[in-house]
């Protein structure tokens, strides 16, 4: 303890340190303001459509008086509100999209049209306290521990300093410890009034500080390994960098290529343009092209099956589930590679520090590949409430009553 | 009696190079031996084994007559030591250089203690509030030698103690530690200069090549004769 005050007092009074742990303790600051920000951003952005959902789709289904016309103007808001440790790592909801107003129409479509949004922040990443900690933080360490000892030794003390301590060890490990519980303060000290601000909860908190210390530690290994060998301060900085470099930087976009080209995953706008393709091609199509799949899939429907019109709704929306049908080995694909890839990138996660590390906070945030896959699915799920509403009235074709409406299915977030 | 310090038949070799060779002598309690030698002679490398900073490969060193390999901790926590042209932390004030290290060696001072210590090796009251990166190389000596004081121990290992010291601090530096040595305090200090050697130490070795090549000791009551060990020592470098 006494050790502990003593590096205190010494640490304190060292300009260089405290300038590394303010700029830690105000980058901190930073990036919880700015994932507090965006996190109540989407949130007024629900907020926002939730009050216009209801009221836009009454306005929809009292303006007519037909099952497919009411169905096909009503939207329906479904969204994956950010949970209350979102702020420190936003992760895949900058590139995955969490809000939809999808319609009775084919889904694919409508689930992936959202798909290049923000593909800036896919490309450089946000800045978040997740990418802080996994990224930056390191950066700072090194910064602070690097010269421990060659600093000490090219101004002739390191001698005079050891001979006094008696044991290496009652000196060096005092004064990185201190610096270390300095540096992870000024990190995780914002990081603890975000979550407190947001009501994020404790044992998430304590898992992610975990995670944040975890990470610090292997990286003070990783210093101290360097630093107890010989060479100047700068030297050694610049090895250290390069490591950071190679763990937090190279290591990761390596093998996220790596990845990307051993599992081939098509793309959103594939989707979207097959599905539609699929829908458009069917006005074209005899209907019984379209009608004998859907009927294959849906047979309940077979009796009130037969399409004798040029148009009627049952068979639009019959052609708007085969459009779906139609894209479903390339949305599995699609869903499956994105799995792939991700438990991929767990594995290779492993090499870098710095990915462990925001995965474990995309993870604990529910911003990751697998939740926001999950949405999706969620979404999917809705649609087929949907149309499992709809299709009775679509195909036994009632007389139309704006008040069976009032048991029409709503998205419900998982809480 | 257990010398404080001993070397026996010390050699040490880096980088294929022979460093010391078979080093023998003692510095017994409250006794000043004085290592002369010239540049590259092997003078601070003697005291570095003896803090266990480096280890022998031919004989053994001891404090108070325990091997320091075996006992690093021990040898240095018995030892005081002032490196040559020691360097202090500059952006703090003497005080609390003094206190830090003091610390380190888990001493509590107090600050008249520090004063007592500042005031025997004349450092400016003026000063003692001041960062010592504003500091002379006198005065940053000047407070090496009283950390060295203020740590209290058996032992004074001293390379070139009063370098950057103008002669009157010199003279009281002797005079201070030969008050030391009276105490009982042992005192193993390395040095090129003859005169200031002479006339502080109960014995002087010459080292030369890493070899001690020479030894002179004080007649009861008399100091070395500066002339001997200055015509030996020029002697030895000519060779």
């Amino acid at each position: 303890m006494t050790a502990l005050l003593r590096e205190a007092r010494f640490m304190l009074r060292d300009r260089g340190a405290m300038v590394w742990i303010a700029l830690a303790l105000l980058l901190s600051a930073a990036a919880t303001g700015f994932g507090i920000a965006e996190v109540r951003d989407q949130r007024a952005t629900i907020a926002v459509l939730l009050e216009e959902d209801a009221k836009d789709r009454a306005n929809a289904i009292s303006k007519y008086d037909a099952w497919g016309d009411a169905a096909y103007d009503a939207f329906h808001l479904t969204y994956a509100p950010p949970s209350k440790l979102a702020f420190a790592a936003l992760g895949q909801r900058d590139t995955a999209p969490w809000l939809h107003r999808v319609r009775m129409l084919a889904l694919e479509g409508q689930i992936h049209e959202a798909d290049t949004r923000n593909a800036d922040f896919g490309l450089i990443g946000r800045f978040d306290f997740a990418f802080l900690a996994a990224t930056v933080a390191p950066l700072l360490l090194i910064l602070l521990l690097h010269d421990l000892r060659a600093g000490e030794r090219v101004a002739g003390r390191h001698d005079l300093l050891v001979a006094t301590a008696g044991r290496a060890l009652r000196l060096w490990l005092p004064r990185a410890g201190m610096r270390f519980a300095a540096l992870a303060l000024a990190l995780l000290l914002p990081f603890w009034a975000g979550a407190l601000v947001e009501g994020a909860p404790a044992l998430q908190v304590l898992a992610a500080s975990g995670l944040v210390l975890g990470a610090l530690l292997v990286w003070w290994l990783i210093v101290e390994a360097v630093g107890r060998r010989p060479g100047t301060p700068a030297a050694l900085l610049a090895a250290l960098v390069g490591i950071w470099l190679a763990l937090a930087l190279i290591l990761p976009a390596v093998a996220k290529t790596a990845i990307e080209a051993s599992h081939p995953v098509p793309d959103g706008a594939e989707i979207l343009m097959l599905q539609r393709e699929a829908v458009n091609d069917a006005w074209d199509k005899p209907k019984a092209a379209t009608m004998e799949p859907f009927l294959a899939r849906h047979p309940e429907w077979r009796a009130h099956g037969t399409v004798d019109k040029p148009f009627e709704w049952k068979w639009y929306y019959a052609f708007q589930q085969v459009g779906d049908m139609q894209a479903e080995p390339i949305v599995r694909a699609y869903r499956e590679g994105r799995l792939a890839r991700d438990r991929a990138a767990g594995i290779a996660a492993f090499l870098s520090p710095a990915s462990l590390v925001e995965r474990g906070f995309e993870r604990l945030a529910g911003t990751d590949t697998q939740a926001m896959i999950g949405y999706e699915d969620r979404v999917r799920a809705f649609h087929a409430e949907l149309r499992a509403f709809h299709y009775p009235l679509l195909f036994r074709d009632p007389p139309y009553d704006p008040l069976a409406f009032e048991k029409l299915p709503r998205y419900q977030p998982p809480r | 009696m257990i010398p404080a310090l001993e070397a026996r038949s010390l050699s040490l070799v880096r980088d294929g190079t022979t460093v010391l060779e078979d080093v023998s002598f003692t510095v017994a309690p409250g006794e000043i031996y004085a290592l002369l030698g010239g540049n590259g002679a092997g003078k601070s490398t003697t005291l570095l084994t003896f803090l266990g900073f480096l280890a022998p490969s031919c004989g053994s060193v001891l404090v108070n007559g325990r091997a320091v390999a075996e006992d690093v901790d021990g040898a240095r926590s018995a030892i005081a030591y002032l490196p040559e042209a020691a360097s202090l932390y500059g952006h703090l004030d003497a005080y609390e250089n003094l206190g830090y290290f003091l610390d380190l060696a888990a001493r509590k001072v107090s600050r008249a203690a520090m004063d007592e210590a500042l005031d025997q090796v004349a450092l400016p009251r003026e000063a003692r509030g001041r960062r010592m990166q504003s500091y002379s190389k006198g005065m940053r000596q000047k407070t090496a030698i009283a950390l060295a004081l203020l740590r209290d121990t058996p032992i004074l290992l001293l390379d070139e103690p009063t370098s950057g010291l103008d002669p009157v601090a010199i003279d009281e530096f002797h005079d201070m530690l030969k008050g030391l040595a009276d105490a009982g305090r042992s005192v193993l200090m390395v040095t090129h200069d003859v005169y200031g050697a002479c006339q502080v130490a109960d014995r002087v070795g010459l080292l030369r090549g890493g070899r001690l090549v020479g030894s002179f000791e004080a007649a009861a009551g008399e100091r070395i004769d500066t002339e001997t060990v200055h015509a030996a020592f020029a002697a030895r470098e000519a060779a």
